[in-house]
């Protein structure tokens, strides 16, 4: 299974990364999801999100994510890119990818690589008025 | 008695008023012993005790994980990536 984990503060480049998709003839759907920072948090106006990661940790969650999802399901690729430092509103935190031969294991593992992302990788977000 | 260096993450690190700490503790030692150690010398940790994240190296690990020489211990509340 191809594995592509990024973690930057540069801005995520939605068009490079389509243009960096490889689908072999067996695979049938890519699912992607893109997250952006919302103007509010916990009810208050911000401009942006501080993230910070522990990236050494980060980088080992998530390749333990990926060992996970390869295993539930028939994936062919993976890529998630994560920003940190600061992300202003408007602005794309994630973006995730998977590509499996059919959609409802696509979809599954997305979703999953989010769902458990959100519980274990550490990575927390400090909003900025 | 041992060392291990302990780092605090998001606003742990405003909690413990430092980035990190080099503590001491008996060899043998628990992540539970060195947590009270820890709770003793940075009092306003207290309260976040119990959704407190604890990790060794890059792994998530117990309370009841014995520490060696050396160890890095990384604590961290709940996770927030997204």
């Amino acid at each position: 299974m191809l594995r592509e984990l990024t973690i930057t503060s540069a801005p995520i480049d939605e068009a490079a990364l389509l243009r960096g998709r490889q689908i072999s003839s067996g695979m049938g759907a890519a699912i992607y999801f893109l997250g952006f920072v919302r103007c509010q948090e916990d009810g208050r106006e911000i401009a942006a999100l501080d993230y910070e990661a522990f990236e050494r940790m980060a980088r080992r969650q998530f390749e333990l994510l990926f060992d996970e999802a390869e295993k539930r399901w028939p994936i062919a690729s993976i890529r998630l890119v994560h920003r940190v430092g600061r992300v202003a509103v408007g602005e794309a935190s994630l973006w995730v990818e998977a590509v499996a031969p059919h959609r409802g294991e696509a979809f599954a593992a997305c979703q999953f690589l989010i769902d458990e992302m959100k519980r274990v990788v550490p990575i927390w977000k400090k909003p900025v008025s | 008695m041992i060392t291990v260096r302990v780092t605090f993450y998001s606003y742990f690190r405003e909690l413990a008023g430092q980035p990190e700490a080099t503590l001491s503790v008996a060899p043998g030692s628990r992540i539970s012993e060195l947590l009270a150690q820890i709770l003793e010398r940075f009092p306003k940790m207290r309260p976040m005790q119990k959704s407190m994240l604890i990790a060794v190296g890059v792994e998530y690990q117990r309370p009841e994980f014995a520490l060696s020489d050396g160890d890095e211990v990384a604590l961290f509340p709940p996770v927030q990536g997204g």
